[in-house]
């Protein structure tokens, strides 16, 4: 079954889907997109980020504000994730990599666990006076949760974009993996430089998980299917890149988006694996790789 | 404006290999003294330990800046850059991939160079018009000279005191070593700067020095006192001049 207006509808869910992907990744495209570190245990910082915002919902808090109130706490989460990083693998040498992937691995089930521990295995979802309603552009339809996604994801790249290109540590964290001595010359220190950055990382990722339960129910297994998504992003866009992201999710929330309308649901967790793949196989530096 | 380094029988080294042994040499306000030794013999190292980069094992490194004292051996690299001291390193280590000016305005890092940015970027520009040319492209993405100019201009960015140019000309063509040489020495006019520069290309870097020393196996080997002085050396006939010792 094929027709127009449903190829339309399909773009167009897709684009706002792909802002959400771009929204959930970024703090990935700064951690290991910029720092090189396998932080595999990213998406499971995004449930638990929907998880706060779950918590203080049940409080009444709105879910975006309770996003934006969480940061602080992710970011001294992130600062003491990599600082136990920094210590146990990166300080010993070459195979940091490796081995970081494999801490990074169990960071992700120590979360996952921790979060069942407290908030059982059911799915959680947040109220708020925008979720469930929709508005109608023309034929098309968008809920108005996906509006939510797609601010929160422009409001993201614009201020990290700003954060990045304009202030002096911003560019410390550009350039830090790229030469830590030639840094230290400048006068800046690489390991608060990169434990700032993995703050931040972190810090967006309590928003981006206010997205994420906003979007739809979360359980603690969520993090499972975004591990691919996450991934897939930040190494399309090229990595470190944070236009590229936005633009490399919504490349993804629409190819997805579309497969889903014409071969079904089933695929869809499929396409961001197939899709790293490519990339890898055939422009490993990514859509806006330097 | 008082500025004196002192180096006091410094040793250092990479685990058991020795590169440094009991090296001391001073460096005046105003001069430019240049740090002659052909690969292999110290010149980098001795200039990683007055930045920091590499710790000493013995001896003392004194900066006597308008009459304090600091140690150097005993500060981490931040602060020392933070007190006025710049390297130009070998191999230049710019950020291949950030922009001619972004690599420029991270020169600025330093708080007290941080609100001089827009002065300097204009100093910079003025110095080496070819870097205004290309402030959009990628540093990795220049020529060897090009790369060069940019290491020096970003090392000034931070307004150092004291200047170290740790080989300048490696990779370069004679006329690039050439033009290069002459740059800093009207760099170092400018900007009232001391320099303490490591060179193997005895010819050019005699051009701007007011002095300097020969190190040979980590040790000085020779102190000439003025430019003659080096010329007349036997050490330097048998290393650059192809004589008899």
């Amino acid at each position: 079954m094929f027709s127009f207006e449903l190829l339309l509808d399909a773009v167009v869910l897709g684009v706002m889907l792909g802002c959400f992907y771009a929204a959930v990744s970024i703090g990935l495209s700064v951690s290991f997109g910029l720092l090189d570190v396998p932080h595999v245990a990213h998406p499971a910082f995004l449930v638990l980020g929907a998880y706060g915002a779950y918590a203080l919902n049940q409080a009444g808090w709105d879910p975006i504000v309770a996003g934006i109130v969480l940061t602080p706490l992710f970011y001294v989460l992130g600062v003491v994730a990599y600082r136990v990083y920094f210590e146990t693998f990166e300080k010993r040498g070459s195979d940091a990599g490796v081995r970081g992937l494999a801490f990074f691995f169990g960071v992700t089930f120590i979360v996952e666990v921790g979060i069942i521990m407290v908030f059982g295995v059911d799915q959680r979802t947040v109220q708020a006076g925008y979720i469930g309603k929709a508005i109608d552009i023309g034929d098309v339809r968008i809920p108005m949760r996906m509006i939510a996604a797609f601010g929160g994801a422009l409001a993201l790249t614009l201020a990290l974009t700003a954060y990045f290109s304009l202030t002096f540590s911003g560019r410390a964290i550009r350039a830090v993996a790229q030469d830590e001595i030639a840094l230290r010359l400048m006068g800046a220190n690489p390991l608060k430089v990169k434990q700032l950055a993995f703050g931040i990382a972190t810090a967006v990722v309590a928003v981006a998980g206010a997205l994420l339960i906003i979007v739809g129910p979360v359980e603690p297994t969520t993090h499972r299917v975004y591990i691919g998504r996450t991934f897939c992003v930040v190494v399309l866009a090229g990595l470190g890149s944070m236009h590229g992201t936005l633009v490399a999710g919504i490349v993804l929330g629409v190819v997805e988006s579309i497969v889903l309308t014409l071969y079904g649901a089933s695929w869809a967790p499929a396409i961001s694996f197939a899709m790293l793949l490519v990339v890898l196989a055939i422009r490993p530096q990514g859509m806006f790789g330097r | 404006m008082a500025l004196r380094l002192t180096v006091a029988d410094l040793d250092a080294g990479y685990g058991a290999v020795r590169a440094l042994q009991g090296v001391s040499m001073t460096v005046e306000d105003g001069e430019t003294v240049v740090l002659l030794g052909t690969n292999g013999n110290g010149k980098s190292t001795l200039m990683k330990c007055l930045m920091g980069l590499v710790r000493p094992t013995k001896g003392m490194i004194g900066l006597e800046l308008d009459g304090v004292r600091h140690d150097l051996a005993d500060l981490p690299t931040d602060e020392i850059v933070g007190l006025g001291v710049a390297l130009v390193p070998e191999g230049r280590r710019l950020f291949p991939k950030l922009t001619v000016e972004e690599n420029l305005t991270l020169g600025a890092f330093r708080k007290a160079a941080r609100a001089k940015l827009a002065e300097g970027l204009a100093f910079a520009y003025e110095a080496f018009p070819v870097l205004l040319e290309r402030r959009k492209q990628l540093a990795g993405t220049m020529s060897g000279g090009q790369q060069q100019m940019l290491a020096i201009a970003r090392a000034l960015m931070s307004s150092p005191r004291l200047l170290l140019v740790d080989e300048p000309s490696v990779g370069l063509s004679p006329l690039l070593v050439s033009q290069t040489i002459t740059k800093i020495g009207e760099l170092k006019q400018r900007f009232g700067l001391t320099v303490l520069m490591a060179e193997q290309n005895f010819h050019q870097a005699v051009r701007i020095a007011d002095r300097g020393y020969i190190i040979v196996h980590g040790e000085i080997a020779f102190e000439g006192r003025t430019v003659e002085e080096l010329r007349s050396n036997d050490l330097i006939k048998k290393l650059y001049l192809g004589g008899a010792a």
